[in-house]
């Protein structure tokens, strides 16, 4: 089963649809409505993107300290911030703003799930990033943006944790379908 | 249009009526049996009872009418702080037992027999300016909350928000006369007028929210808007939307986000893009649309359809709740009917939706036309407060 986190974003069911395509069971409730007992019969926990940044949701702080490396646990936009903020890292504001911008995602590491230096178009909305460098045990920076450099996917493959900055749900992401199957099936 | 007995007779009384845009012409609703007020308490109950309604397929077993926004941000559970307003109804609805088709002939259908004898005293009204155009933002404040929003958009808390400004004046006005004029200079596809006893509404709205028959779902959301001038056409047009990286990323925002609303009422794998970012020409400006379709839940009520699609998010901005309560937290005066829904329901549940903008409210004697345009991090707002005025110009127009 797949557990949803919403943080009240506008394209949650977009993400709940994609799943559904590799799970038929997709629980997905707002994230200060949570279901313990459902949440911990899940094999995997979602986090979706929203508005805001991670500290403004202790509550999912919460529930990824408490089931990382129990669980598989999968983050998108603020989402994969919310995964590097309780690993540490910083995230910013930045200087250009990305919001419904389709742009080029390089791979950039061999640890990565996917093809090395594989690059494709992504449909991006955040307007905050991960401060670099940024350095925690076990996970790797994976993906950037073609111009910019600014960190587009994490992978934590020992203890089953990704994320991603763009958005694989959107009508903007090339092959969105395959990362999700190929990180599923992990 | 050929003149018509009946419907002069219509126009000079002081029946209440509805005129809907239809595809090659118009359809009017009349001879009320039942006008359903809306508020926040009987609300649930107004759709129940359509669930529970017999006869599904009667002819003219449907109820039209109007949404405002704050009822729609109340069914979201989003609460809006007091404001000034006119106390204006949250909501109407009618059931109607007269149809005429207005078309190169005209059909009339009624369930009552005597439908052409139901007229009472004839009268005819002028427009009437009482005071000019005010707006109720001037530049300065206008300034202010645009730059506050665009603090929000750097924060992350919305990713796109439109900024409501109104132009009010004191007015009589004789709303059939209004509306045939706009017909004549922008007939967009899901135009409306509601003429009731103690208020009036008239519309040339262009977006079309919700069409649902059976169950299938569509939705048309339409982001980027460009004047005709004589050096344009439309595959200019369609050259200028895909350049311009305002229009395309707003457009973009828009497609997701509808789709995400459709997929919360739809089953999985349906929700599909049938057609992508064109151009729809009209008389005087082009649209950038997109099609969206699905196919729909089993069980899903009206009540799911109404809360999961509105407010539409293209006239809100992005994400929806999260924006709506900046909106609400900013705004002073009601909104009314501006980004409510116009459309109707019919008792086998199918139904048809737009999203009012560009619309003309005479209440109170006041007429009121609402307008807004879009804070994302490449506008200014100098631009879109005069990009507001554009709007607000073609209604305010007809008054000449």
């Amino acid at each position: 089963m797949i557990y949803i986190i919403d943080h009240k974003d506008s394209f949650t069911h977009n993400i709940v649809h994609q799943f559904a395509k590799f799970d038929r069971n997709i629980e997905c409730e707002n994230f200060n409505k949570i279901n313990y007992t459902k949440l911990n019969k899940a094999d995997v926990i979602l986090l979706s993107p929203g508005p805001g940044s991670p500290k403004d949701y202790p509550i999912t702080s919460k529930i990824y300290k408490k089931y990382k490396k129990k669980k598989k646990i999968i983050g998108i936009c603020l989402g994969f911030q919310q995964i590097l903020f309780n690993e540490n890292g910083e995230i910013i504001k930045q200087n250009k703003i990305y919001h419904g911008f389709q742009s080029l995602v390089k791979v950039t590491s061999k640890k990565s799930l996917f093809s090395i230096n594989k690059v494709f178009k992504v449909g991006r909305y955040h307007s905050l990033k991960l401060k670099e460098p940024f350095f925690c045990k076990n996970f790797e920076i994976t993906m950037r943006c073609k111009i910019s450099n600014v960190a587009m996917a994490v992978e934590n493959q020992i203890d089953q944790v990704y994320g991603f900055q763009f958005h694989p749900e959107s009508f903007l992401t090339e092959n969105g379908n395959l990362l999700i199957k190929k990180i599923l099936s992990a | 249009m050929k003149k018509n007995y009946y419907l002069e007779k219509l126009y000079n009384s002081k029946k209440p009526f509805i005129i809907y845009k239809v595809n090659g012409g118009y359809d009017l609703y009349t001879d009320f049996s039942k006008k359903i007020i809306l508020n926040n308490k009987n609300i649930n109950n107004f759709f129940n009872k359509i669930e529970k309604k017999k006869n599904k397929n009667k002819f003219l077993n449907l109820y039209i009418g109007f949404f405002s926004y704050e009822i729609l941000c109340n069914l979201n559970n989003v609460k809006i702080p007091k404001q000034k307003n006119l106390n204006f109804p949250k909501g109407i609805f009618y059931k109607p037992e007269t149809k005429i088709k207005i078309r190169k002939n005209i059909n009339i259908k009624s369930t009552h027999q005597n439908y052409n004898q139901l007229f009472g005293k004839q009268v005819f009204n002028l427009n009437r300016i009482l005071t000019p155009f005010k707006v109720n933002i001037d530049i300065n404040k206008y300034k202010k909350i645009f730059n506050q929003f665009t603090k929000r958009i750097k924060e992350g808390k919305t990713y796109q928000i439109k900024i409501c400004t109104k132009y009010k004046n004191k007015s009589l006005i004789n709303p059939v006369n209004l509306f045939w004029k706009l017909m004549k200079t922008n007939a967009s596809p899901e135009s409306f007028m509601i003429r009731d006893d103690n208020f009036s509404i008239v519309s040339c709205s262009p977006e079309t929210l919700i069409e649902r028959k059976g169950k299938t779902i569509k939705t048309k959301p339409i982001a980027g808007t460009l004047r005709k001038t004589q050096r344009t056409n439309k595959r200019k047009a369609l050259f200028y939307f895909k350049n311009n990286i305002k229009e395309t990323k707003e457009h973009n925002m828009i497609v997701d986000m509808e789709r995400n609303d459709l997929s919360k009422i739809c089953k999985p794998g349906t929700v599909k893009l049938s057609k992508t970012k064109y151009v729809e020409e009209y008389k005087h400006l082009y649209h950038y649309v997109t099609k969206i379709e699905g196919m729909m839940k089993k069980n899903v009520s009206i009540k799911d359809i109404i809360v999961a699609m509105m407010p539409g998010g293209s006239v809100i901005g992005c994400p929806k709740i999260s924006t709506l309560n900046l909106l609400n937290l900013q705004e002073k005066e009601s909104r009314n009917i501006f980004t409510g829904s116009f459309g109707f329901i019919k008792f086998n549940g199918d139904m048809r939706f737009n999203i009012i903008i560009r619309s003309i409210l005479n209440y109170k004697n006041i007429s009121e036309i609402s307008v807004a345009s879009g804070v994302v991090v490449d506008s200014t707002a100098i631009h879109e407060f005069k990009e507001n005025y554009i709007k607000a110009k073609s209604l305010i127009d007809l008054y000449k």
